[in-house]
């Protein structure tokens, strides 16, 4: 395995991000904030939307260097909006010079992001907004116990679909590429070289820019702590996890995992997670285990077709 | 009254602990309160849970803060002042800890005047340590007024969705360290009732909204708090071994790996939760991991 | 100083203009819609250096709002009724940030049933927010009460968000003649923007809206907001009266309306209260010795103030325009409830719930009121609660449930 701080946007010696935060032991969500935030820098606000991270900032204690508001479950997206406006007033009336301005950046979960935050952040692509969009996917309502939310994937067992989830995971991707913001991606943490290449180059670029990042959820996915990046590592090179970037209304796969005969079966991604634990005891439950397993397999021939033609 | 307090980390069990106490003390016949109490943290995090238990209806509520019996099912949170394990506790109060270690050790340690008594987890199959059981099983033992039939049957009832040749490894550590501590049968004593003070009230002042709204100007201030504490393990790298690669430092969730310029990476122990990523994640194997409470200094 | 004719819309959108905003965040919602289309026009044309953006609803609205006054700008935004309760979690959000903001709420009553016309559920709704609250019964009184709230707003003392309150179509859509501070008169008072210490940027950062762990430390910062709220009366009264030097128009927690001598007093909220004048004045033509008193401020409820108003009054009658359901006018539970304790208390104080959902309060309807009122004083004690509603009204309103009842449905069944 080669170096990781070797030919890849600067991977931080130190951190930003500051320790001693609530977070979860092995939380793959602040695996991903952490690096990005080393990518961003400090001149960083965060707007938080309701969800785990909303505990990061507990008064008064906070691991930002930079700055962070916490405004509502549904309408940080509006929050970023006031923040860049702001601050495009304010230096265009030279009331902070140049040096004063932002990044602005919203971080949410998945339950925000696909389902009572979807208008707000509609509506900022719509208008165009200067910012970064970053979605903690832990794949479920996390902070509060882990019920199913729209980005649950099928058959995952949460607190509120014991017998697995009966519906399928919401594409946040499609739905936000639809409003052909400037740049779309998935990412995850296990995968730092892709992540950081792809936050160093949306730097650079300006209007909605929106990131879906695999979050790895040792607590509610169940799982051990030092397993998050295995997960994670699993969920890419089984190709659960697609990463992928859109741009100029084109989608690239970053990361074509293997042939589907050479690659890990997805079952190897499920079965070590206690929340697909009913599909491998006291039985298999090999109609829901393959049809995950087509899904998945059904998308990679779709990507690979269309490389091809 | 008996006011119970459990204290243990966030994902050991001591809700559960409580909840099968609670309902032991039900099944006797009695009024009964039991809550589980966590802060903002999570998993590994220092959090406590109660149980009170009277012949006639409780009508206090909340946080107890003048136990009869204090448990704890991890003895490194006994020096955490944020746990407050001994918050309350009198010459009076038994202090039960399961640990492998002697009850003098923790006398001499904490200058402790009240008894202290430890019991240790039994032996188990399986890779889930029956610690709820156990420790609801040692309150049994120590407070008297619970049969094993009753805790037979609360640990039954608190843990009816595991698979049961695990409910039953349960079912025998409670009865394990229960028949273990029969010497101390009944010795948690009921506090006598305590005077009431006088509130030391005043009128807040008005203050200006810089400091009196929730805004916190200081970066950074998260450093101070030391969430090394929730660490069970503690991840040690060998830098003989290590090739300076920066894995561990990339993939840190908590930023507590930092590398010096040779890129030999350095854990900062007040912030690393011991989650393991590092020691999962090493490709020389250069990092290996140690029971935290036999390094408590 | 120039007098026009302005709708209380045209007024707020004026309000504004004077106050120099810098950034509108908006929503349409009638009746309040006037309001943003007149200052997207003034900003389209180039009359007005203003950033406007049309939110997804009111809730982004209100963050937005506040997300901007917390980076410094001097931020304004407006909404009625569904609107703001549809951005009510952020209401409460807002004004724990402690960030200067301005509100204008066209009032309107809430559904169910749906209706346009005003009543002040809506904003009472607010009540407890921490949003202080300015009341305006003209159009001059909107114009005015823009600038004094941005003063009050911004207030080192205070540093509360305020929300100015107007009647959806009694002043909303009515055209009053209104006296225009110019600019400079404006800017004399409430100088144009300038950088605030306390703004989110790059060289001070801060963490806002953080949560806290426990009841003391919630206490504490919920009991600082309460006291900063209470403390933003006495700088309301020197504000007004800083604006009646500049303008000739001073302004107060109340106003008193041929209070001093009555025997019997109405006491209101709103345009209404511009009504009760007409009432008080014919009404004095028949021998009742009536008046008003206004409450200008609801929050701070001007509670020492209003008992001076009102000590040694024979009858005191509240109007209440909204409807606390199971409990009744909610003016008049505060009111009472800071008078219990005064041994100089009204004999009696009755309770009157009108004008929901815009019906109208009529010349007849004042007179019943201060009669009974001054009956009960009389007898020494008061009338059960009453809703302002006549037989005329009900006899109306069984012709529609006429026609709302239809007789069978389809399959024949009587229902």
């Amino acid at each position: 395995m080669s170096p990781l701080n070797k030919n890849t946007p600067p991977l931080g010696q130190h951190h930003l991000l500051a320790g001693g935060t609530p977070a979860c032991a092995g939380c793959g969500g602040l695996e991903n904030i952490k690096i990005i935030y080393d990518i961003l820098g400090p001149k960083t606000i965060f707007v938080n939307a309701a969800g785990c991270m909303t505990l990061l900032s507990v008064y008064p204690f906070t691991p930002f260097p930079g700055s962070w508001l916490y405004t509502s479950m549904a309408s940080a997206p509006a929050g970023a909006q006031g923040v860049r406006d702001a601050l495009d007033i304010l230096l265009a009336k030279k009331r902070i010079p140049a040096d004063e301005d932002l990044q602005v950046v919203v971080l949410t979960g998945d339950g925000a992001a696909g389902g009572m935050g979807l208008s707000a952040t509609s509506g900022a692509m719509d208008r165009n907004l200067d910012f970064i969009y970053l979605c903690y996917d832990n794949e479920g309502y996390g902070n509060t116990g882990y019920q199913f939310s729209a980005a649950t994937p099928h058959g995952a067992k949460t607190t509120t679909s014991i017998m697995g989830n009966p519906g399928y995971k919401k594409d946040l991707f499609a739905i936000w590429a639809a409003h052909r913001p400037a740049y779309v991606a998935t990412i995850c943490g296990a995968e730092p070289h892709d992540l950081a290449r792809k936050v160093a180059k949306l730097k650079n670029i300006k209007g909605p820019k929106m990131l879906i990042a695999l979050a790895p959820c040792p607590t509610n996915w169940h799982f051990e702590p030092s397993a998050t990046i295995q997960i994670g590592k699993l969920a890419v090179q089984s190709g659960h996890w697609p990463l992928k970037e859109y741009e100029n209304g084109r989608v690239t796969h970053t990361k074509i995992p293997k042939p589907s005969d050479e690659r890990p079966q997805v079952e190897e991604y499920l079965c070590r997670q206690g929340r697909f634990s009913h599909l491998f005891t006291p039985q298999r439950n090999e109609t829901v285990l393959a049809e995950i397993q087509a899904k998945v397999d059904r998308y990679w021939q779709e990507v690979n077709d269309h490389y091809a033609g | 009254m008996y006011r119970i307090r459990m204290h243990g980390r966030g994902g050991q069990g001591m809700k559960t602990a409580s909840r099968i106490l609670g309902t032991a003390f039900f099944l006797e016949g009695f009024e009964v309160q039991d809550a589980p109490r966590y802060g903002a943290e999570r998993r590994g995090a220092p959090m406590f849970a109660y149980v009170r238990a009277d012949r006639k209806t409780i009508y206090e509520r909340g946080i107890i803060v003048h136990p009869d019996l204090v448990v704890v099912s991890d003895d490194s949170l006994i020096a955490m002042a944020t746990a407050g394990v001994l918050t309350g506790l009198t010459a009076e109060t038994p202090l039960l800890i399961c640990s492998n270690r002697e009850a003098s050790f923790y006398h001499e340690r904490y200058d402790l005047k009240c008894q202290v008594i430890v019991f240790r987890l039994p032996p188990t199959t399986s890779s889930r340590s029956p610690r709820s059981s156990s420790c609801a099983g040692a309150a049994a033992a120590l407070l008297g007024m619970i049969s094993p039939h009753n805790l037979n049957q609360a640990v039954a009832q608190e843990l009816h969705t595991l698979p049961s040749n695990l409910l039953k490894e349960n079912q025998q550590a409670a009865r394990t360290v229960f028949d273990k501590l029969q010497d101390f049968k009944g010795i948690v004593q009921r506090r006598a009732k305590m005077e009431i003070g006088r509130p030391q009230w005043l009128d807040l002042p008005l203050e200006v909204a810089s400091i009196a709204a929730p805004i916190i100007h200081a970066p950074a201030s998260s450093l101070q708090m030391n969430t090394g504490v929730w660490r069970t393990l503690r991840p040690t790298i060998d830098l003989e071994e290590c090739i300076a690669c920066g894995q561990c430092n990339t993939y840190c969730p908590d930023g507590a790996i930092s590398l010096n310029t040779e890129g030999k990476p350095t854990i900062d122990y007040d912030h690393c939760k011991g989650c393991l990523i590092c020691l999962a994640q090493c490709p020389a194997q250069a990092i290996t991991a140690q029971p935290e409470q036999e390094e408590v200094s | 100083m120039s007098r026009t004719l302005l709708t209380g819309n045209g007024a707020a959108a004026w309000g504004a203009r004077l106050a120099q905003i810098e950034y509108l965040p908006a929503f349409p919602i009638t009746p309040q819609t006037e309001i943003i289309e007149t200052i997207s026009a003034w900003i389209d044309r180039g009359d007005m250096a203003c950033r406007m953006v049309t939110m997804d609803s009111e809730h982004s609205m209100i963050t937005a709002a506040g997300a901007a006054a917390a980076t410094g700008v001097r931020t304004f935004t407006a909404t009625s009724s569904q609107g703001l309760l549809y951005g009510m979690e952020m209401l409460y959000a807002v004004a724990g940030w402690r960030v200067p903001l301005v509100l204008v709420n066209v009032s309107r009553a809430l559904a169910a049933p749906v209706t346009l016309e005003p009543d002040h559920n809506d904003v009472l709704a607010a009540r407890d927010s921490g949003f202080l609250q300015i009341h305006c019964a003209t159009c001059q009184e909107v114009v005015d009460t823009m600038l004094l709230a941005y003063r009050l707003s911004e207030d080192k003392r205070v540093r509360l968000p305020v929300i100015v309150n107007l009647d959806g179509y009694y002043l909303s859509f009515t055209r009053e003649p209104v006296e225009l501070p110019t600019l400079d008169i404006a800017s004399r008072f409430l100088p144009a923007p300038t950088i605030r210490t306390d703004q989110i940027q790059a060289s001070q950062p801060t963490s806002q809206g953080i949560a806290v762990l426990g009841g003391s430390q919630y206490s504490y910062f919920r009991y600082e907001q309460h006291l900063a709220a209470l403390a933003s009366l006495s700088v309301y009264e020197e504000l007004g009266r800083e604006y009646g030097e500049l303008t000739g128009r001073f302004y107060s927690a109340l106003e008193l309306y041929q209070s001093e001598d009555a025997d019997t007093v109405f006491v209101m909220i709103g345009s209404f209260a511009t009504k009760a004048k007409e009432a008080v004045d014919r009404l004095r033509e028949i021998d009742l010795k009536v008046g008003l008193v206004r409450l200008c401020l609801v929050r701070p409820f001007p509670a020492a103030e209003l008992a001076a108003a009102l000590a040694g009054k024979k009858g005191v009658a509240v109007i209440d325009q909204n409807l606390s359901m199971g409990q009744g006018g909610i003016l008049f539970h505060e009111l009472t409830s800071v008078l219990y304790n005064r041994p100089d208390r009204p004999r009696v104080i009755t309770s009157y719930v009108g004008g929901l959902g815009g019906r109208d309060i009529s010349l007849e309807d004042f007179r019943g009121i201060a009669e009974e009122t001054a009956q009960a004083a009389k007898n020494g004690h008061a009338p059960p609660p009453r809703l302002l509603y006549t037989a005329a009204e009900l006899t109306q309103m069984r012709g529609l449930q006429e026609i709302a009842k239809t007789q069978k449905n389809s399959r024949g069944h009587t229902l």
